[in-house]
């Protein structure tokens, strides 16, 4: 459905109620909205009207043959009736039809107590059936390891099969045969590969299709629902937790709810049971001499812990310790864990995994327009009329904006660009890339040269904006001078792009009206990318996007709270606001706001804390839910950092490689079990509810840094986590409306002035340079560490739904590599380096370019060894998840080559 | 019966004619396209065949030059024609015969109406098993490019026409023209709800207009002989022109009698087909295609024409004709027709996939003895349940059999029944045996 | 596989439409005349060509009956049992053909030279009782006439008895 061009507003009647709706209401939509509700199977508001039901069957004046109100729109002035005689005639008719087959076998059916068929037939269907044929029956199926299939419950209305191609964009799904005997499945026997969002399994108005998760042990009416977000992605889906006493027994999400509209990703449907997984820390555990844990007492811990840093504190001084913290955390915990370590502890050494990438996007936008969010929402993506993705990887990293994007371009018509490193493959998994107008495949990773490239096409087709020529000269003739300076053949060489190419997607996007800018992991997590993100954002300014309505640019988070880690102050450079820290004014307003002067010792930085710890200038360290030593390379030396500490505490679910190392763990609630806040990508603040009990004695975080507080004698303390947030809104006016969609914030004109009147030149030099290319190894490949669309960092790998979906890594290669390397899908292949060596498994995906393979990074332990970490100068992002490896053939290797230590086989 | 000159099939008539594109011209082939390109604006060529009264011959009886009337003039982008060849209407083998003996004279057709409406490209949807008719248009395309009649620039009169033959693959409902359009598209045939219609929305979402094959082979001749001559034949104003009705069944002479619309039943049973071929009488007929209700011999005098057709309760449909002798079971000859619907049922709409079902599941019962008394009203009820409920005429269609046979022919259903009934007494109902479609 | 042999012919198919996936039933028969049924390996490749998913491909294969998943015998014999042909006696020549070579409906002879199928109207009503081999159709059969297509098909792998363009 496009949008409505005209705002018309016609008058229709409908079983007697006039009332006025925009033209284009279909008359089902029309009836809601005076809360007549028409029966209906195949109707849904995400999907294009099928008409197949017939359910929906409704009487409109002056036209003989009953109409379906799904699909029929509203004409001025028609007269509907929903309830007369013979339309509840042709409706009972339609359940005798669709019942004729249908097995009845409610008391075994998952749907049984929230199925349409069955709730329909209670209202219309009398309870003895004329149909006394043999029924049709089909084998029950199994679509993959997670999903089952019941066709003799099938009303065949589709929606399934719909929301696949229509709304996932996946087109897994296949109605097979014709007529009665049509079947819902995956092809020809094969087992569904899909992106496992759960869709047709939520969208299935009866019970055909369910997940296989917690078959037969539950009636839906046992259940205790409650509305949560997501902890995954940034994206921030509201779910809907739903648990049988302590057990959980599924999530889901409703049509209207949430910024994902009811839309999940396979992370969200399917990942709920990662906090429930049986190995989580019950209690709170100290080490002892021997170096194994004992299970002590909250006291005992707590007081071992406020005892410990206060006698490190006094004897070495506040900046002897640090914290690092995970975005995964809520709000409410983040703002607490600051307030605990600047003003208990005393130090401003804390930071938090956004340093991971998402603060060099923050920094850009900061500097550039004044916003440390988005200047657009969901709303904006399915508006514009030319959106540019790069290196997102959006379907993957951040599902639920993909589905904004896929509904933009498929629905709307939306021109896309997409700037990625995989290639427009298309298969049963969706690729955003193959919706895209101007794709561009990006090689080995340059996409500084490909944004180069991009300015170089504006300034030279002449994109640039004619106010902003005028308004801000000197800005426009240095980019234009600095594109001048370099050559396609360079852009080329370095990224691969071809300047053609390049062009058109400059000239869509320059064209574009209402232009959104999505930028991923691929230039936030690389060397750079503060200078990428506002190069991008210099692109904005020359084509006048950046202050437009509808226009604008946004950076997707890969954890769920990382704009909550900025906007909380637990990332090295901010305080919460974000204000930043070096700044006299923002200091000073704090200290007044708490009571209390801030310490004046310099912050660090994620590397600046590890790299003291190793030194021995920090003497304890506390982390909440992060894991430095799974998230970055060996050569980054975090475990001697880390045994360098005299004191190690660790806040965690589960003893990760890094709280192994830990001299206490507090066990830490999971989101599920706690309230609180996140904040998504694009800057909602959203309410988490307790879901389920806490697991063992797990606490949520911002209570133990409360009690801690108190322990250490410097009392932080709150009523319960609304009386932190208040304080949060109190600091941060206006913080989290917590209502429907706040409006994004608007760019900040005096920012932008001062950036295009000067503050432009402090790096214009550095930012359009292009590095020489790194010498590749001859012959050798990429080998890129990737996120799965089934996974989210290491915490989804406790899921055991998606680990049914996902268990292991497997190394992605496409065909004609494998075929040069002699392989084929299943064989394993040595990987190698100077680092090291590792032996994985193939798997082909012909997305992948050729000369490179990916590993999902999830399951990236027996890869690690072959990476080495690169710091971002400016920013102090580490860098890691690309290498060089060569590849060969396990059954191939040449004798006598093991001399080199092999990291892991399997 | 007066003596007629055919118009469709005259050529096909002379001995040895072949059909190539040499014999086709010199019979007067391509004058007609010639003509129109040589000036007459399009939309006189559309008022002509308005004028004409040609009405659509694929079973709906659409007036024509009103179809082409509806494509948008202003639209910028492509437009489309699609010959409708899929003729898969159980008792009709009428445009076959037209493209395997013929085949100039549809291309010719389809070249004025794509000129008329604007449409650079036509796709010939003929339907998978007819492998040799589509050789054999294949060849005459390639015939009629090679001469100029199609392809870029036509006669130079800057007029590009591209036909193309695109083959089904075994679906009756891809002769509905949504249908054809999304198998044309490359996607399962399944009707498509209108509004939009083709006319706006068709192949590729763009305008369309989808005509039969034999009212295209119609098009060269009203072109040439002009609007009144064409709407002086057969039973004006409403039904002009000729129609070939395709005889089949318990007749001495089945096949393709091209007939002005004037004509009768009797004449086309009795006279060109040469009546019953046994001592049997007429029993039954069916006056339009398997989605017509059954006739009986109390309508043999009732005219070809859509509307005579119409008020003696069943329709022209198609124009394939076939006729039963005394001694042909009703309730069988109704589930052989039912059988072919539910199979062919698309499944897309409950009434139609889950109802064709269950009447061929009474209707087996019924015919095997193992009928029940309430089978009859469930039945009338099921029919009724589907007429006009579904999103194509396919509904409308299958049910056309069951309901006409049982108008006429109820007591045949209640013998079949009563004998059920005898034999069944004293049977335990566990002990009937249960049939199940296959 | 297609492309290898048919680089030509799939390029002219892809010529004639907008839309690549228009080319999919055209293609999905050139499959089947190629391996005698559509595999899956076949739908794979297709898939490729037209970018679509083989769901995508699979969906429109089990769609259409002349389509078949599963390897069949080189001769097809679908008889048409329609209404306009069980009148003048598809029954009896469904009788016939099972008699002849010893297998019921939906069956394949041991040689795997024969399928036998009884399929809806096949158009032509006027010309029955009817079957289609293959390609070719075969009009007004008698059992003697029966007998005789088959052997020759057996023997020669032709019949001189299909029927030509459509007679009067």
């Amino acid at each position: 459905m496009t949008m409505p061009q005209t705002q018309k507003t016609l008058t229709v009647t409908i079983d007697g109620i006039r009332t006025q709706v925009p033209d284009g209401t279909l008359v089902i939509e029309a009836a809601r909205r005076v809360g007549v509700m028409v029966p209906h199977f195949c109707y849904h508001p995400k999907l294009k009207p099928d008409a197949n039901c017939r359910m929906c069957l409704v009487e409109i004046e002056k036209i003989p043959k009953l109409q379906t109100s799904c699909s029929t729109r509203v004409a001025d002035g028609m007269v509907v009736r929903s309830s007369v005689p013979h339309v509840e005639a042709a409706r009972k008719s339609v359940l005798e039809l669709l019942l004729g087959n249908h097995p009845l076998d409610c008391p075994v059916c998952d749907q049984g107590g929230r199925c349409d068929l069955q709730d329909f037939s209670h209202e219309y269907t009398p309870t003895v059936s004329r149909f006394k044929e043999l029924k049709r029956v089909f084998p029950k199926q199994y679509l993959g390891s997670v999903i089952e299939t019941q066709m003799n419950r099938c009303v065949s209305c589709m929606r399934c099969v719909r929301y696949c191609d229509e709304v996932m964009d996946a087109k897994a799904l296949a109605a097979v045969g014709r007529g009665t005997l049509t079947q819902i499945t995956h092809w020809s026997g094969n087992e569904l590969e899909c992106d496992m969002c759960g869709g047709c399994i939520q969208i299935c108005p009866v019970g055909a299709i369910t997940s296989r998760l917690s078959m037969y042990d539950y009636r839906p009416w046992m259940l205790k629902r409650t509305e949560t977000i997501c902890s995954f992605c940034g994206d921030g889906c509201q779910i809907t937790v739903q648990r049988k006493d302590d057990q959980l027994i599924e999530v889901n999400s409703a049509l209207g709810a949430g910024r994902n509209n009811g839309d999940l990703c396979a992370r969200g449907y399917f990942g709920y049971h990662a906090g429930a997984h049986p190995d989580r820390v019950q209690h709170p555990l100290i080490r002892q001499p021997d170096g194994s844990f004992a299970a002590v007492t909250w006291e005992d811990a707590l007081e071992h812990v406020a005892r410990k840093l206060l006698t490190l504190k006094s004897a070495y001084g506040s900046d002897a310790i640090a914290g690092l913290m995970t975005a995964r955390c809520t709000n409410e915990d983040m703002y607490v864990f600051q307030k605990f370590m600047r003003l208990v502890v005393g130090t401003n050494q804390i930071d938090s995994s956004a340093r991971y990438g998402y603060v060099n996007g923050v920094r850009a936008l900061r500097r550039v327009q004044g916003t440390h969010r988005w200047t657009v929402r969901y709303e904006d993506v399915l508006q514009a009329d030319g959106i540019m993705l790069i290196g997102t990887n959006v379907h993957e990293t951040n599902p639920i904006t993909a589905l904004q994007v896929k509904q933009a371009v498929k629905r709307n018509g939306a021109t896309l660009m997409t700037l990625e490193s995989l290639l427009p493959v298309r298969s049963t998994v969706s690729n955003i890339t193959t919706l895209s107008r101007h794709h561009l495949t990006v090689r080995n990773g340059r996409f500084d040269a490909a944004i180069v490239g991009l300015l170089k096409a504006v300034c030279e087709l002449q994109l640039v904006n004619a106010e902003v020529a005028e308004r801000a000269p000197e800005f426009v003739q240095t980019i234009q001078a600095k594109v001048a300076g370099v050559s396609w053949q360079t852009i080329h060489e370095q990224s691969g792009l071809l300047q053609r190419d390049v062009e058109a997607a400059a000239r869509a996007y320059g064209q574009s009206r209402r232009a959104v800018t999505l930028v991923g992991q691929d230039v936030l997590r690389a060397v750079g990318g503060e200078a990428m993100v506002t190069n991008l954002l210099d692109v904005q300014i020359l084509t006048g996007h950046l202050q437009r309505e509808g226009s604008g640019l946004g950076c997707l988070a890969e954890e769920n709270n990382e704009q909550g880690a900025i906007e909380m102050g637990v990332t090295a450079e901010y305080l919460p606001g974000p204000s930043p820290l070096d700044e006299t004014g923002s200091t000073a307003a704090f200290a007044q706001a708490w009571g209390q002067a801030l310490p004046t010792g310099a912050s660090a930085t994620l590397m600046h804390v590890l790299r003291r710890a190793k030194a021995g200038d920090v003497k304890a360290l506390f982390i909440v839910g992060e894991n430095p030593v799974a998230s970055l390379p060996p050569d980054a030396a975090v475990t001697d950092a880390l045994d360098a500490l005299d004191f190690l505490v660790c806040q965690e679910l589960f003893l990760t490689e890094t709280a192994k190392r830990a001299h206490v763990v507090l066990p830490a609630c999971s989101a599920m079990e706690k309230d609180g806040t996140f904040t998504n990508t694009e800057g909602h603040v959203q309410p988490v509810r307790q879901a389920v009990e806490p697991v063992g004695e797990s606490r949520p975080d911002w209570e133990m840094f409360s009690a801690l507080s108190v322990l250490m004698e410097h009392p932080i303390e709150y009523g319960d986590v609304k009386d932190v947030f208040k304080e949060i809104r109190r600091i941060i006016p206006g913080y989290g409306l917590l209502g429907p969609a706040s409006t994004p914030q608007p760019v900040n004109a005096d920012v932008v002035a001062r950036y295009v009147d000067g503050g432009f030149k402090e790096d214009v030099d550095r930012r359009y340079t292009l590095n020489q290319p790194t010498p590749e190894s001859q012959g050798g490949m990429t080998l890129k560490l990737l996120q799965s669309v089934y996974h989210s960092g290491k915490y989804s790998t406790r899921a055991k739904g998606l680990m049914e979906v996902q268990g292991e890594g497997l190394l992605q290669i496409n065909a004609s590599e494998a075929t040069r390397l002699g392989v084929k899908e299943g064989d394993a292949v040595c990987l190698s380096n100077e680092h090291g060596r590792a032996t994985v498994s193939v798997t082909l995906n012909d997305r992948v370019p050729d000369a490179v393979a990916w590993f999902p990074e999830h399951f990236d332990e027996p890869v690690r060894p072959l990476f080495s970490l690169t710091v971002d100068p400016q920013t102090h992002v580490p860098v890691w998840k690309t290498t060089h490896v060569t590849i060969t053939n396990v059954n191939d290797r040449p004798a006598g080559e093991g001399e080199i230590h092999d990291v892991m086989s399997f | 019966m007066k003596t007629f000159d055919p118009i469709l099939l005259k050529n096909m008539q002379q001995p040895g004619y072949t059909g190539s594109l040499a014999e086709y011209e010199r019979a007067g082939g391509y004058q007609a396209l010639k003509q129109v390109l040589a000036g007459v604006p399009p939309d006189d060529v559309i008022d002509l065949v308005k004028k004409s009264g040609l009405r659509g011959r694929g079973g709906a009886g659409f007036p024509t030059g009103v179809k082409w009337g509806f494509i948008p003039k202003d639209h910028p982008g492509p437009k489309y024609l699609c010959c409708n060849a899929d003729e898969s209407e159980p008792g009709t083998f009428k445009d076959r015969q037209l493209m395997e003996r013929d085949p100039h004279q549809v291309l010719e057709g389809i070249a004025i109406a794509c000129y008329a409406i604007g449409a650079q490209t036509a796709y010939i949807y003929i339907r998978g098993e007819f492998r040799l008719g589509a050789k054999i248009l294949e060849r005459a395309i390639a015939e009629a490019r090679e001469a100029g009649h199609v392809g870029a620039d036509v006669y130079g009169s800057g007029v590009t026409i591209q036909i193309y033959v695109h083959a089904g693959a075994g679906a009756y409902i891809c002769g509905e023209e949504t249908a054809l359009l999304e198998s044309l598209e490359g996607k399962r045939g399944k009707p498509r709800t209108k509004p939009p219609f083709p006319a706006t929305h068709g192949l590729y979402q763009k305008p369309t207009v989808v005509n039969n094959v034999e009212t295209l082979a119609n098009v060269p001749h009203i072109v040439k002989r002009g609007s009144d001559w064409f709407a002086s034949i057969g039973s004006p104003p409403k039904s002009t022109g000729t129609r070939i009705f395709c005889l089949s069944g318990h007749v001495c002479r089945p096949g393709n009698y091209e007939l002005p619309v004037n004509a009768t039943f009797r004449d086309l049973i009795y006279e060109l087909g040469g009546g019953m071929r046994s001592d049997k009488p007429l029993k039954a007929f069916i006056p339009g295609g398997a989605s017509a209700p059954f006739l009986t011999p109390d309508h043999v005098d009732v005219q070809l024409d859509f509307e005579s057709v119409a008020l003696a309760g069943s329709m022209s449909g198609s124009g394939g004709v076939t006729a039963m002798e005394e001694g042909t079971s009703m309730v069988w000859a109704a589930l052989r027709l039912m059988e072919f619907f539910y199979h062919e049922s698309c499944g897309k709409c409950t009434p139609c996939r889950e109802g064709s079902a269950w009447i061929v599941q009474i209707l087996q019962r019924i015919q095997n003895k193992q009928g029940r008394r309430e089978d009859l009203g469930t039945l009338t009820d099921v029919c009724g349940n589907i007429g006009g409920r579904t999103v194509c005429a396919f509904g409308d269609a299958e049910i056309a059999p069951v309901l006409s046979t049982l108008k006429y022919w109820r007591h045949e259903y209640e013998a079949l029944i009563e004998e059920a009934e005898t034999l069944n007494a004293g049977r335990k109902a566990k002990d009937i045996p249960v049939l199940s479609v296959s | 596989m297609l492309r290898a042999k048919y680089q030509n012919v799939i390029d002219d198919l892809l010529s004639r439409y907008p839309v690549k996936q228009s080319a999919l039933l055209p293609l999905l028969n050139l499959a089947q005349k190629e391996e005698g049924y559509v595999s899956q390996a076949a739908m794979k490749e297709i898939a490729g060509i037209l970018d679509l998913t083989p769901p995508q491909v699979f969906e429109t294969v089990t769609f259409y009956t002349m389509l078949s998943l599963k390897p069949i015998g080189k001769f097809h014999v679908q008889v048409c049992r329609s209404l306009m042909c069980a009148l003048v006696g598809a029954d009896n020549l469904l009788g016939w053909l099972q008699k002849h070579l010893g297998i019921g409906v939906g069956q394949t002879t041991q040689d795997k030279m024969f399928t036998l199928s009884a399929v809806e109207c096949l158009g032509s009503c006027g010309t029955g009782p009817m079957f289609q081999i293959n390609d070719d159709y075969y009009e007004r059969l008698t059992e003697e006439k029966v007998g005789r297509i088959l052997e020759d098909l057996r023997q020669t792998g032709d019949c001189a008895m299909k029927s030509g363009p459509f007679l009067l």
